[in-house]
């Protein structure tokens, strides 16, 4: 293994051990954090694949198509946190408004 | 006037310390319930509002956006008993005198949701600012598009809605892009949508807080972000 190898391998045991000790998150999101981490492993020490997957699908180095599933990727990911982001500010919104009904000040009654 | 047809007036303010005092006393003439929902203001709205002692005060203890606090407010006039409800907004611009004309063909049961609209008198009309006549075709178009609706005017804050227009509407647009998921919303539920005449008053403060020119790209992205991720 190269030195690199080395570094990539820890960075990815490193974000994938921060993920499963901090986060928690539902079964579906474990196992395709578990499934990527696998295989950004796998591509890290088997350069061989990516270039032949690549080769396959008509991209030709294998470091392009890395980065091409990437850009996709993050932006996938981006959709995902905003909708996440949207679904918390609607609770938020609700909770707020229950609470500005629940202290609603009436019109005082004028006294005659 | 018994509860199943009270009016209530709901004025959504945000830092509305320099107008509410004023939008208020003249909506206080209408004799009709007046709900504020004060958007969280960090002026001296608050303290305005104490001291009306006839309005229903609400607050959000946070910012939230016009479209929420409209939202507030009809929930809470729903849960009061409210016949019908008008939406208004703080900052001065609309007349408290077109009220009653958008109230009527609700009254008459002609429509379910009654649009202010700027475009239908000549006179009202040439109050529009150029730059701002251009944008409101535009969301014109924009508003055909989503809802079906094809109306003289967008984006107008005066509205009356009938008891089960405001049923059918719930606001997930928080800031200004609720004035088209309305549009989307009333066209959904197949209710009668007409408009009738209400001037805009482009006072200086009005148009300091109003939307600037440019929002109009943000709600537009905001609309279509929101249709994307429901």
């Amino acid at each position: 293994m190269t030195p690199i190898q080395y570094l990539l391998i820890g960075a990815i045991g490193f974000s994938a051990a921060l993920y499963f000790a901090r986060l928690r998150s539902r079964k579906r999101d474990r196992l395709v954090v578990l499934f990527v981490s696998v295989l950004a492993c796998a591509c890290v020490l088997m350069p061989d694949w990516t270039t032949r997957a690549a080769q396959i699908v008509g991209v030709g180095r294998g470091a392009d198509l890395t980065l091409y599933v990437s850009i996709i990727a993050l932006g996938l990911m981006n959709l995902v946190l905003l909708s996440r982001i949207r679904e918390i500010r609607l609770q938020l919104t609700e909770l707020a408004r229950r609470h500005a009904i629940d202290q609603a000040g009436p019109p005082q009654r004028q006294m005659r | 006037m018994n509860q199943d047809s009270a009016v209530f007036i709901v004025v959504p303010a945000f830092n509305e310390a320099a107008s509410i005092g004023a939008t208020l006393n003249q909506l206080s003439t209408t004799g009709h319930q007046i709900v504020v929902v004060d958007d969280g203001s960090t002026d001296a709205t608050p303290s305005i509002l104490s001291r009306f002692t006839q309005i229903h005060r609400l607050r959000h203890p946070i910012n939230l956006g016009q479209g929420a606090a409209l939202q507030t407010g009809m929930t809470y006039a729903l849960e009061q008993g409210a016949g019908y409800i008008v939406h208004f907004d703080a900052d001065g611009q609309h007349r408290a005198a077109d009220i009653e004309r958008l109230l009527e063909p609700l009254f008459a049961d002609e429509a379910d949701a009654v649009l202010g609209s700027r475009f239908l008198v000549a006179e009202h009309r040439q109050r529009v600012p150029p730059m701002r006549r251009c944008v409101l075709q535009a969301a014109r178009v924009v508003n055909y598009l989503l809802s079906g609706l094809w109306l003289t005017d967008a984006h107008n804050g005066l509205r009356a809605l009938a008891r089960r227009a405001a049923e059918a509407v719930h606001f997930q647009e928080n800031g200004y892009g609720h004035a088209t998921e309305i549009l989307i919303q009333l066209a959904r539920a197949k209710l009668r949508v007409v408009e009738r005449p209400a001037c805009i008053l482009y006072t200086d403060y009005a148009r300091a807080k109003g939307q600037s020119t440019f929002n109009a790209v943000h709600i537009l992205l905001d609309l279509c972000l929101g249709r994307l991720l429901r």
